[in-house]
């Protein structure tokens, strides 16, 4: 090869020579060859020459190898458009988040709301608001999905029944609303659900004021604010402070609008490491007559008709009264047939502990009763703080609209169709109007009152969601919260104020209204401040003010309907799916399991064990009989399906149908009824998907709005129970009742801490430690790091530990050990409210499977809540305990350091990272379910069918089948998919990854913020998985176990950490606090240990065999 | 010993006055038939035309077969749901009907490598048949894990191939070993039952008569023609795959067993899991040569190659390995309580008197009780009566797998967790189809392969032996 030459210019004569080396000074000959040559020697010959022989045979196999792979098929090109100009803050895969609030009946909750651009996919609580913090409930975590329902009304129809255009909306209510100013309203009459907007307050003002003849009805099947009617105020228990809780039949944890915030509260007190913390923990007594979260979280409990609370509030207020001296005798109290030893020794309690003992009553119960114990109350310095509740607007009731129908009714929001006291004739009196307007979230096709409202030809208009709305509401403090579209609507709809504001007599939209309430109600009423206040997602210094409500004494005459197995009566609660039936849509929360009878996907008629004794249904409750097997015929269960008895109710000439269910710790005399099922026109979650094949509509449960009455709509005395023949399947997720004496969850009492004994413990798995041979006694952060864990049978061999390149050496400090994530349970704060269920469903894209796949066992739930009976005795099972204890235990992934999974999975599927967590790599698994089988807490869940593609019911259709989403990107429910989360094919399995993209994004903007400090370390409480987020009790702690300082480190080192099933050698990086029960000896029936581990002391071990028993 | 060598030189004078008698040995071939007649009997069988009961037999058999294709049709392209499975019993029927199939696959190359190492002459009249059964039963136990897995088109990831992911299987997964345990078994059971067949193979090539049966037969008797070389080298490597395949009989079904024994699920962590599932198997496997052979000996009278003396040894072999099963469920139950361990406790009580213990009684009483029945040598003389105890056992370990697979995991450590397994139509018509697929190649083995090996029953006939004692 020819080789260029290089003609270096000729130096000039006398200038300075520079020389690169000594050769070129010397002008030694190889230098000048070297110089003269533009690359260095070799440059231009290949190292090895190839042969045009070989590059041909080399190339001509490469293209027909490269032919034969088909290399040259490219998939199809999609092209799509860029943003022209990027929009403002958004940056393609970071979520965005906005504060917003959930709309409630009595208060509102704060919230953060997570969008995905500009996809709303998972709310959390506001952590600004003190009261509720990170926490949210589970109807908000849920309320995400309404927004995607399928089923929802997707633009408004006028009285012929043609959609209507948005702007002939607006045209034909201006319409009605000239033609009302024309009689000042006579005729016009608003039935709508309450609210705690100040905007539709003052609206509804404003209407009043315009149209002064005009009718606001309110009404809600659960009406919450008829304590504070009674009261002239509305009052806010401080459950933080109080030390001694007396709930007569308040389910003040479970259910309510406030009880997010009650159960932040309660547990602050709950929580109980050390003694003295144990001295100054909460008890809490209760008078109940169905099993509810608080009777779950209760102390002692007492079982008592409902219909009897208001008496039995009047008897504890009498007592009060009299040992504080107040006056009692005007409280007379007859035919109350309970235990008066229990009320003594409890009053004993709450009166020497004045100041800090505290009453809430039912809102069911009689206004006298309520003045009874506010008068306890005052005797007993409770910590309750009255406030003037926000002035009523209703100007008529339910009743009232039947009785004199208007001639035109705007009907917002609800169903009232579906949940209208049986005793109002609603249909009616929609029919009798002349023009009616419907707004509702779902059409006519899905809604009962809309149905109605088509068929009286009238406006059915189409709501909008929350999440695209513009409104606003005060929390249970009263603090003022915005509500704020989070998405344009996604099909033309209409707020409540959108459909009001023409009646005011104001053209002003949604949004400007909402700004110019707060003008009213902020002290700074700036556009800077209204910005702040969207940002903040609550104003400051809006709580409600408080007062002294002028309470008459307390007295008259209380007395209790005669109730017992022959003298039935029926409760009536809002059913833990549903509400009272506006959330009867949501797939999410049907799936989620009633905490206390483990349903799901509808309703049963819960009864005591005793009355179904009495109707000769005799079950063989736990299913451990005294051979120690178990027993086939457990509470009805048959081959693994729970059939029940169907029974008839009948109250005053009307019946209700439905499944008996056998709920331990009943009243014996008291038969339960959950509301929001049954629906006659409802979307396909609310409705049989069987039914639905064959063409019917059939809703899910039963309905017992029958029995709700406009004066009794609570509980029904009287009530008839007849047996039929017919036996149904029940859907439920738990088969088992009890413990069956296990050491699985752990219980202590004060006493126990205070005696030091070490309850967190016991049985078995007392002998866990010991695994750990010498290590037993090294710190959990330190066994962390330093005890073999699971891993890959191979380890990569270029793998070695950072830092791993030579320059890094003398750097180690760059490279910080790996944080180790872990998890601790408080089992004592735990209230069982499901709101971490919901949450992980909605941050992991869990799938709903429908009722069908969770009979045949296949509920998908990476996290679920445990129920457990416990009444003492060691063979429980062979009599369903009348009166038992409850316990929950949430078992999500325990990420095992040597987890079992990992180890059979022939495929290398699940392997454990660095961080210690048991990794999941769905592209890797084919599916054997081999880990599922080893995993002894049952946590993994397997993709039996396409859940994701397919719609339930068409499952098993297999390929036949129609898809619902993966060609139809618009298809709704997609769109709530949490982007950071694979969305799973069948055949693959999932379970908990501890909010791994959660981590993964902390992990992020710990080394954004780092920069070259080398701390990448995550702060202790920057992150937070999911049900953490959620949980209002704080039961869940997440973070690095190596860091001391870690909360959960901290709650790891309490007296109360335990791992479950530890005996195996499973070392699980998620443990639980054992539940202390604060019990007082004094009081009747109370045991020197809680029920659990009287049951495991008589199952399998004296009660001293803890593991110190041994050493 | 030295002593031995003196008390030999003094050994009493009595001895060599008596001559001990000899102990008749049964005869393996009946009414001296000789070599002439065996190779007709078998080859006769081959060559004879297709019989109208096979005819019948091969179109309801493929009949049947055909729910298995369809059962896995819709398994693979609708999902794993079709089946019974839940949580937390996620291995159902499948495996249950996989272990079953590869216990029955036991017994072929049990006769033919073990019963071969031990010289026991009366295995030759039964071996080919049984190895024919022990490879076709594989094929049909191999279904079950291929397909029982969610994504059954990626179960070649099972397969340790290089791939750009670096990502091998996992070695320590016992399903891992699972695959290369029954693939192996599958290997060298079908060499073993193929090489050993050569000779008759030749044998019939030599017979026949139309040019095709000649290439077919010729290509599969691989050149044979029976020369002292080619016997010496049979014999030989005979001798090797007997003594390859003896661990393999033992090491296949022990593996199947670490699918449950490494697992800590109760029930399945159990130490005597090895040698009682061998046990078992071998009990299913000879309770399966005696359900097939017993027909086909009445089709064919092959009562002369295939008597009494057989049909006692392998009831006994029956009654001693039903009694090691009986004596391992009593084991497991004994190690339950002496454990200590409550979960261990509960999950065998739970077996014998839980939801499940129907399926427990099954099993005890086909397993335990019904063998017992061949103390008796009426018993086993009445073949119809040894044909039904067989189909009995065959239940029965169906069952004893359905037990240990299902009771365990239904019922295991949290009792939130407890469910109930029942199959559906899928399951069962899956494994009723699996039967028909078994006789499918059953049938076309009977028709067109030499069901007896010739060459060694003529061996252990009187007259290939006229200089014997």
């Amino acid at each position: 090869m020819s080789k260029k030459v290089f003609q270096h210019p000729a130096p000039r004569e006398g200038a300075v020579q520079p020389w690169r080396s000594l050769e070129e000074r010397n002008k030694s000959p190889e230098f000048l060859t070297r110089a003269e040559r533009e690359f260095v020697d070799g440059a231009s010959a290949a190292p090895s020459p190839v042969e045009r022989r070989e590059f041909l045979t080399l190339m001509g196999a490469s293209f027909g190898l490269a032919g034969l792979g088909l290399a040259g098929c490219r998939e199809p090109r999609h092209h799509t458009l860029p943003y022209a100009k990027q929009p403002e803050n958004t940056i393609p895969g970071i979520p965005t988040y906005y504060a917003s609030s959930f709309p409630g009946e009595f208060a509102s909750q704060p919230l953060i709301v997570e969008t995905h651009q500009h996809r709303p996919t998972k709310v959390e609580g506001n952590p600004s608001h003190a009261g509720s913090g990170r926490a949210s409930s589970k109807f908000a975590q849920a309320s995400v999905l309404d927004l995607y329902d399928p089923d929802r009304a997707k633009g408004s129809y006028g009285r012929d029944g043609a959609l209507l255009a948005p702007s002939a909306v607006r045209e034909a209510l201006r319409a009605l609303a000239g033609e009302a100013k024309s009689d000042a309203g006579e005729g016009l009459a608003f039935l709508a659900r309450p609210s705690s907007s100040p905007t539709r307050r003052r609206l509804v003002k404003a209407v009043r004021a315009a149209l002064p003849k005009a009718r606001w009805v309110e009404y809600s099947p659960v009406a919450q604010d008829r304590a504070e009617a009674a009261l002239g105020a509305r009052a806010l228990p401080d459950y933080a402070k109080a030390r001694r809780i007396l709930s007569i039949d308040s389910d003040f944890l479970g259910s309510g609008d406030a009880s997010l915030e009650a159960t932040r509260a309660y547990s602050e007190g709950r929580r109980a490491d050390t003694v003295s913390q144990a001295e100054s923990m909460t008890r809490l007594y209760v008078a109940e007559s169905l099993f509810t979260l608080t009777g779950a979280a209760a102390d002692h409990r007492l079982r008592a008709p409902s219909s009897h609370m208001s008496a039995l509030a009047a008897a504890f207020a009498k007592e009060v009264l009299s040992l504080t001296g107040g006056p009692a005798a005007a409280i007379r109290v007859s035919g109350l047939q309970v235990d008066t030893h229990w009320i003594r020794e409890c009053v004993r309690d709450l009166v020497d502990n004045r100041g800090r003992a505290l009453i809430v009553a039912g809102d069911h119960l009689s206004p006298e009763a309520h003045r009874a114990v506010a008068a306890a109350n005052a005797a007993l310095a409770a910590p309750v703080r009255y406030v003037a509740a926000p002035d009523r607007v209703a100007n008529a009731s339910l009743a009232d609209l039947a009785a004199r129908p208007a001639r035109t009714l705007v009907i917002l929001g609800g169903n009232p169709a579906y949940d209208a006291p049986s005793d109002v004739r609603f249909a009616a009196a929609v029919k009798a109007a002349a023009n009616v307007v419907r707004l509702g979230y779902h059409g006519a096709e899905f809604d009962e009152t809309s149905a109605l409202a088509r068929e009286a030809k009238g406006l059915v208009l189409a709501a909008s969601h929350y999440l695209e709305s513009w409104s606003d509401g005060r929390a249970v403090d009263g603090t003022v919260v915005p509500v704020q579209p989070m998405i344009e609507p996604l099909f033309p709809s209409f707020t409540e104020l959108d459909v009001i504001a023409p009646f005011a007599g104001s053209d002003k939209d949604a949004a400007a209204l909402v700004r110019e309430t707060f003008g009213q109600l902020s002290k700074d009423a700036s556009d800077a401040a209204y910005a702040a206040w969207l940002a903040e997602g609550v104003l400051r210094g809006t709580v409600f003010s408080s007062v002294q409500p002028q309470l008459a004494a307390a007295g008259g005459d209380f007395s209790a309907p005669a109730v017992s197995l022959d003298a039935l009566e029926a409760r009536i609660v809002p059913s833990a799916h549903a509400g009272d039936g506006l959330f009867a849509n949501n797939g999410w929360l049907a799936e989620a399991p009633d905490p206390l009878s483990r349903t799901a996907w509808e309703n049963v008629i819960l009864v005591s064990p005793r009355l179904a004794k009495k109707l000769s249904i005799e079950p063989e409750a736990s299913q451990i009989n005294e051979l120690g097997a178990l027993n086939r015929n457990i509470n009805a269960v048959e081959d693994g399906k729970l059939m029940c008895r169907v029974a008839r109710l009948t109250v005053g000439g009307v019946t209700v149908t439905g499944p008996l269910f056998i709920m331990p710790g009943l009243a014996d005399g008291t038969v339960g009824l959950q509301l929001g099922f049954g629906r006659r026109t409802a979307g396909r979650v609310a409705t049989r998907v069987d039914a639905r094949l064959r063409g019917e509509v059939l809703g899910n449960g039963f309905s017992a709005y029958p029995f709700v009455t406009a004066a009794s709509p609570d509980f029904r005395n009287g009530v008839r129970l007849e047996l039929t023949a017919e036996r149904v399947q029940v859907c439920n997720l738990q088969d088992h009742w009890s413990m069956e004496g296990r050491d699985i969850l752990r219980e202590g009492t004060v006493e126990d801490l205070r005696a030091g004994t070490d309850f967190a413990k016991l049985g078995v798995d007392g002998h866990a430690p010991a695994v750990y041979g010498k290590d037993g006694a090294m710190a959990p952060a330190l066994k962390a790091v330093t005890t073999p864990r699971g891993n890959s049978a191979y380890e990569h061999p270029d793998h070695t530990v950072a830092p791993n390149v030579a320059v890094w050496r003398g750097h180690e400090d760059k490279f910080p050990a790996p944080q180790q994530w872990g998890m601790s349970i408080d089992l004592s704060t735990c209230t069982g409210c499901n709101a971490c269920v919901t949450a992980c469903q909605a941050e992991n894209n869990i799938p709903v499977v429908g009722r069908d796949q969770v009979l045949k066992g296949r509920s998908m739930h990476w996290l679920r809540l445990d129920r457990y009976f416990s009444d003492g005795r060691e063979h429980a099972g062979l009599e369903i305990p009348e009166d038992p204890q409850i316990t929950f235990m949430g078992v999500a992934c325990q990420h095992c350091e040597t987890a079992p999974c990992e180890t059979v999975c022939p495929a290398n599927a699940t392997v454990h990272d660095e961080q210690g967590l048991n990794t999941m790599a769905y592209n890797r698994c084919i599916g054997t379910r081999y880990c599922a089988n080893n995993c002894p807490y049952k946590v993994r869940r397997f993709n039996f069918l396409d859940y994701n593609k397919r719609e339930a019911g068409h499952y098993y259709q297999g390929p036949l089948g129609p898809e619902k989403a993966v060609k139809d990107p618009a298809d709704l429910p997609q769109m709530q998919k949490n982007p950071d989360v694979s969305v799973r094919m069948r055949g693959v399995m999932e379970k908990c990854t501890y909010c791994v993209q959660r981590i993964q994004e902390a992990k992020i903007r710990a080394k954004v913020r780092a920069k070259d400090s080398g701390d990448v370390r995550i702060p202790d409480g920057a992150l937070q998985v999911a049900c953490q987020q959620a949980c209002p009790a704080g039961a869940i702690e997440f973070g690095d176990i190596t860091d001391p300082n870690s909360r959960v480190a901290k709650a790891k080192a309490s007296s109360r950490s335990y791992g479950a099933l530890t005996y195996l050698n499973t070392r699980p990086r998620t443990t639980y606090q054992a539940r202390l029960r604060n019990l007082n000896p004094r009081m009747p029936g109370a045991r020197k240990a809680p029920n659990t581990r009287l049951e495991l002391d008589g199952r399998a071990h004296g009660p001293s065999h803890a593991e110190g028993a041994h050493k | 010993m030295a002593h031995d060598h003196d008390s030999f030189s003094d050994r009493p004078a009595v001895l060599d006055r008596v001559r001990p008698a000899e102990l008749p040995r049964p005869s393996l071939v009946l009414n001296d038939r000789g070599f002439h007649w065996i190779t007709d009997k078998v080859c006769g069988i081959v060559e004879e035309p297709t019989p109208r009961w096979w005819k019948v037999t091969f179109l309801v058999a493929l009949f049947v077969a055909s729910f298995t294709g369809v059962g896995l049709a819709y398994l693979v392209s609708t999902g794993t749901g079709t089946w019974g499975l839940r949580a937390p019993v996620g291995w159902g029927w499948a495996i249950v009907n996989f272990v079953f199939w590869v216990g029955i696959g036991h017994a072929g190359t049990l006769i033919s490598a073990i019963l071969c190492l031990l010289r026991q002459k009366w295995r030759t009249s039964i071996n080919r048949a049984a190895e024919a059964m022990t490879i076709f039963a594989v094929m049909c136990a191999g279904i079950f894990p291929l397909f029982h897995v969610g994504r059954v088109w990626f179960a070649w990831w099972l397969f340790p191939l290089p791939n750009q992911n670096a990502i091998w299987p996992q070695f320590r997964s016992p399903l891992e070993w699972d695959v290369f345990a029954v693939s192996t078994y599958f290997t060298v059971s079908t060499l073993f039952w193929y090489m050993g067949m050569i000779p008759d193979l030749g044998a019939i090539r030599d017979r026949a008569r139309t040019w095709w049966r000649k290439a077919f037969y010729s290509l599969l008797a691989m050149g044979w023609r029976g020369g002292n070389r080619q016997w010496s080298n049979f014999e030989m490597a005979y001798l090797l795959l007997a003594g390859l395949s003896t661990p393999l009989v033992l090491s296949v079904h022990t593996i199947v067993s670490f699918d449950f024994a490494v697992s800590n699920v109760p029930g399945w962590h159990t130490t005597i899991f090895p040698p009682y599932f061998v046990a078992g198997a071998i009990f299913s496997g000879f309770a399966m040569v005696l359900t097939l052979m017993l027909p086909l000996r009445a089709i064919y009278r092959l009562h002369d190659v295939i008597n009494q003396y057989h049909v006692d040894n392998m009831c006994k072999i029956i009654l001693a390995t039903g009694t090691m099963v009986g004596y391992a469920y009593a084991t497991e139950f004994f190690i339950a309580a002496y454990s200590g361990n409550p979960y261990e406790k509960f999950a065998f009580i739970n077996r014998a008197f839980g939801q499940y213990a129907w399926a427990y009684w099954i099993m005890v009483s086909c397993n335990v009780i019904t063998p017992q029945l061949f103390w008796f040598r009426k018993v086993r003389e009445n073949h119809s009566l040894v044909w039904i105890i067989c189909l009995f056992v065959n239940v029965g370990m169906w069952f004893e797998r359905f037990v240990i697979t299902i009771t365990s995991l239904a019922n295991d450590y949290l009792p939130s967790s407890w469910g109930y397994y029942s199959p559906t139509i899928v399951d069962i018509f899956t494994f009723f189809g699996t039967f028909g697929f078994f006789s499918v190649l059953f049938l076309l083995f009977v028709r067109f392969l030499p069901l007896l090996p010739m060459a060694e029953v003529k061996m252990v006939t009187p007259q290939a032996d006229p200089h014997a004692h």
